[in-house]
């Protein structure tokens, strides 16, 4: 248990860091050296130390957003088995808390950004409620494919104990399209490219970026951590899929996990350079292709591989 | 069974006495409401009590010397009464500051007498045991909701919805009767008894569970249910989106018991209109700018969240999977309870904001959480509550419900499907329901007034405020204690006798000690935050300013994203099932003359319902009108006949 929380509490300091590395492989893809690999820590004390300013137009509501954005992240971290590891909470159908409680997160996101009155917030707003909607679909798909290999609705069951899901399982053909599927609502989700550009300010063009025009100072920075747990929640996911952490020794187990999981953001950060952000319209089709891979996963488990 | 007659003796003589004292407006209010709420208190409290001493609680009497009326209470029933008597007292008292219209005194009156008619009609339709019983009181609700509906007669628009309710509710009740019919037929007597042939319960099972959809507001039966309940008051439409409607979903839950047949087909009917109400419904929801229809679209979905949750519980049943039944119907019967919770807050709420603003155009509002503060909060709970969202109740139900449902995907074939379909289609449902509801926040309460309408606004009336924070207070409760209400849930399937008799209560409790666990946690880390932030905030300089326009100095409130700006890509995905027309003349020239822009969304069941069904009865009728000739002689000819016809049959 104790172990487990301290893992929690190393998720929330590292998440930051990992976020960083993004930066670092674009700036590479660059050309350029790129800013530290520490940024993320400095602009959140940099953002603590400031004061805030409010619009005239918002409500408690606008101060409400980053506080319960971020309570929903840090919680759901407790939920996360990492490196093989049991988390700090767990129980039957905890995975549909956790959905749940992200969208609560999205919710009072949402909320706050209409706060301002500002159309482009509004937009943004707008499309935060869209996109999601498919990831979900794409998220219960794979709950489902989930439930049909280990019985279990649980996290902890999927990653954690005797016998964790992974790639290099006799299921573990199937479990490609959900890697692949699950990179994709990381993606969406998550806010990068190429549903969502966080490089940018161009209002017109953003989700996520031009959500929190409004917000400054702490709770600016609630929003960055907030994200920052988020990603690292995706990207463990994707990590622990592709690793299995069967290695003998804890010690050497979390080591490995923790450079998959290093792979996992340099994949992403390699997708942000290579590709460029979709037209708004077509995103959805692009989310859609995980619906469709996560619902091939689990044909093809039910016929071949039971 | 003495004390729920008393009170339903209180609360229509509640009514009866408001009509007697007319003339004196706010007495006959006063009266009205005392009347109303104390009778619904005792029902409450009555039903409360029996729902958690499962007895025989049964009263018969012979009407006229020919007809047996009978009524019985079983936990079912009780579990629908706690839903019925506890929105209904809330909306009595919440009807005291909102009908505030003295020149109105004698429609007023007339409001409460048939109000008071419609919680004791309902309260009987759950308790009613046999045939006759049952179609009287569904007859009184179904009339005095529609009078309740066109309490505001002189608006064209009103006697039209009223209109189409009256015809939807007896087209449902022919049915109804229909299925009664062939259960009469086959058993001749008026009680509800299972002696029927297999084919024959199939056909009543469908035949009531069209006449219930409709009552229920079932896709595609539901197409009064968004024109009536913008023409009733605010406090009726909370009563009637909040628990006459779900009379309808304990229509079909009686049925399924009274059939007493576990084949697979209702589950998969029950299921599969439960999919279908509960997509269409939020995606109709999303594209309406008037307040109450987009409630009453919300109505849809959560009778198609019900419907699934039921249905996952018939088909637990047939499979024999005791745990999967289980948690279908208890999942179902306590989103029942939620919804009535939430619902009737948000139709509340949506009232005060219509009587204080005078619109009911989302478009025209924005910025009132500023000036009212407790509807706007209340509102938002209802709103997080009915998007599913913990630590609210609408997460609890669907918990439930989903929990069902990866039960059905641990089967094959068709139970697999049906069940990853109602998943899938959960998941969609949830996210669309944020989707509408953060629009109706974020225009409605949030951002500046868009018109002059909702400009200076205030909440005065401590009458409609209270019953709305009571109900915002039970969101809140079941959310974070759930375990009360599922057992309350549970009971009422027991004493279905359909599933709970081999499953042990054990691991329901410890779902719900989950939940609290979880939820608490959760509001644990939020405190942290809470502190967290105060700490950096500390001597800090907080200024305000306007909202940043990305360098535009001259922003106005109407360049703010509109409830169908915000909900255009949305409907745009669903283009085949929800048709958006839009009426936009573009803009030309140099000197571009005034524009506007109006859209709205089709109900392809209300589009199509015109042409597949009203016009080709029409014509039937069309080509048989030589019959109606007006000539007296024949027509005594025709009764003649009919006499003589008859001598033969009988």
């Amino acid at each position: 248990m104790t172990k487990s929380i301290l893992l929690w509490g190393l998720a929330i300091i590292l998440a930051p860091f990992f976020s960083a590395v993004i930066l670092k492989v674009k700036a590479f893809f660059g050309g350029r050296k790129g800013s530290p690999l520490l940024i993320n820590y400095y602009t959140l004390i940099k953002l603590f130390k400031k004061g805030s300013v409010y619009s005239t137009s918002t409500t408690f509501l606008f101060k409400l957003g980053p506080m319960v954005s971020l309570c929903a992240a840090v919680t759901v971290l407790m939920f996360l088995p990492i490196a093989g590891q049991p988390p700090v909470l767990s129980f039957n159908g905890d995975i549909i808390f956790i959905l749940y409680l992200l969208g609560l997160g999205r919710f009072f996101t949402i909320a706050a950004a209409m706060d301002t009155a500002s159309p482009f917030e509004g937009m943004g707003a707008a499309r935060e409620a869209y996109f999601p909607i498919i990831c979900e679909a794409t998220m219960f798909m794979i709950l489902i494919l989930f439930y049909i290999l280990t019985g279990k609705l649980q996290l902890a069951a999927y990653f954690s104990g005797g016998h964790p899901l992974g790639l290099w399982q006799a299921a573990g053909s199937p479990l490609l399209f959900v890697v692949i599927s699950f990179f994709i609502i990381l993606l969406t989700e998550n806010s990068r490219v190429p549903v969502d550009d966080p490089a940018t300010h161009l209002e017109l063009t953003m989700i996520h970026e031009v959500m929190v025009l409004d917000h400054s100072g702490p709770d600016l920075g609630f929003i960055e951590m907030g994200s920052f747990c988020k990603l690292f929640f995706y990207s463990t996911i994707v990590a622990s899929l592709i690793f299995p952490f069967e290695l003998g020794h804890p010690a050497l187990n979390m080591g490995v996990f923790f450079v998959v999981l290093l792979l996992v953001y340099v994949a992403v950060g390699v997708m942000e350079s290579v590709m460029a952000r979709y037209r708004m319209d077509r995103v959805p089709k692009f989310v859609l292709t995980s619906f469709a891979l996560a619902f091939f996963a689990t044909l093809i488990t039910l016929e071949f591989v039971k | 069974m003495n004390l729920f007659f008393l009170s339903i003796l209180i609360i229509a003589s509640g009514g009866i006495l408001a009509l007697i004292f007319w003339r004196q407006f706010t007495l006959m209010k006063a009266i009205g409401v005392f009347g109303i709420s104390a009778g619904c208190l005792l029902g409450l409290i009555d039903a409360l009590s029996k729902l958690f001493n499962p007895g025989q609680y049964s009263f018969s009497v012979n009407y006229l010397n020919t007809l047996s009326l009978s009524f019985k209470i079983d936990g079912l029933s009780a579990f629908f009464l706690v839903a019925i008597f506890a929105v209904s007292l809330l909306s009595a008292i919440y009807s005291f500051h909102y009908m505030d219209k003295p020149e109105k005194a004698l429609r007023t009156a007339v409001n409460y007498l048939f109000f008071s008619l419609l919680i004791a009609s309902m309260a009987l339709v759950v308790t009613a045991e046999n045939m006759i019983a049952f179609m009287f009181s569904w007859e009184i609700m179904s009339l005095s909701s529609f009078f309740l509906v066109i309490y505001d007669h002189q608006s064209p628009e009103n006697r039209k919805a009223g209109y189409l309710y009256f015809v939807f509710s007896h087209v449902g009740a022919m049915f109804i009767l229909a299925a009664f019919g062939v259960m009469y037929g086959y058993t001749g007597s008026f009680g509800f008894t299972a002696a029927l042939p297999e084919s024959a319960k199939i056909l009543v099972f469908i035949l009531s569970f069209i006449g219930f959809g409709s009552k229920a507001g079932v896709f595609p039966f539901h197409v009064w249910l968004p024109h009536a309940h913008p023409a009733a008051p605010s406090h009726i439409s909370a009563v009637m989106s909040g628990v006459m409607i779900k009379t309808g979903i304990y229509g079909i839950v009686r049925m399924y018991w009274v059939l007493d047949l576990h084949t697979p087909l209702f589950g998969e009917i029950v299921l599969i209109a439960g999919m279908v109400s509960g997509i269409l419904g939020v995606v109709y929801a999303l594209g309406q700018h008037d307040l109450k229809r987009l409630l009453a679209y919300h109505s849809v979905e959560n009778i198609g969240i019900i419907l699934i949750g039921i249905g996952i519980g018939m088909i637990g049943v047939s499979f024999n999977n005791p745990i999967m039944a289980a948690l279908g119907f208890s999942g179902g019967l306590l989103h029942v309870l939620n919804h009535s919770i939430f619902k009737s807050l948000l139709f509340m709420g949506a009232g005060v904001v219509i009587r204080k603003t005078g619109t009911r155009s989302i478009d025209a509002l924005g910025g009132l959480l500023k000036n009212m503060k407790i509807t706007g909060v209340t509102f938002l709970i209802g709103s997080l509550a009915i998007s599913g969202l913990p630590p609210f109740n609408g997460f609890v139900s669907e918990f439930l419900v989903y929990l069902g449902g990866f039960q059905g995907v641990a089967m094959d074939k068709t139970p697999f499907v049906l069940s990853l379909l109602a998943i899938v289609s959960l998941a969609v449902i949830g996210g669309l329901a944020l989707a509408c509801f953060t629009k109706v926040m974020g225009v409605v309460f949030q951002g500046e007034p868009r018109t002059p309408a909702a400009e200076d606004v205030n909440e005065k009336g401590p009458a409609m405020l209270v019953p709305m924070l009571v109900l915002a207070g039970a969101c809140v409760v079941i959310g974070v204690f759930p375990r009360a209400f599922v057992l309350m849930a549970l009971k009422g399937v027991e004493s279905l006798g359909l599933a709970s008799g081999s499953v042990s209560l054990a691991p329901f409790v410890q779902i719900t000690g989950n939940i609290t666990l979880a939820v608490a946690i959760f509001f644990a880390v939020f405190l942290l935050i809470l502190v967290l932030r105060w700490v950096l905030y500390r001597g800090k300089t907080v200024g305000r300013s306007g909202t940043w326009g990305c360098g535009f100095t001259q922003p106005t409130v109407k360049m703010q994203y509109t409830g169908s700006s915000y909900a255009a890509s949305i409907l745009a995905f669903f283009k085949p099932v929800a048709p958006l027309h839009e009426d936009h003349p573009a803009i030309r020239g140099r000197f571009p003359n005034k524009t506007h822009y109006h859209s709205h969304v089709d109900d392809i069941a209300e589009l199509h319902m015109g042409t597949v069904i009203v016009r080709p009865i029409l014509w039937l009728f069309d080509q048989l009108r030589w019959i109606q000739h007006g000539d007296i002689h024949l027509y005594i000819g025709y009764i003649l006949l009919a006499i003589v016809v008859l001598l033969f049959f009988i």
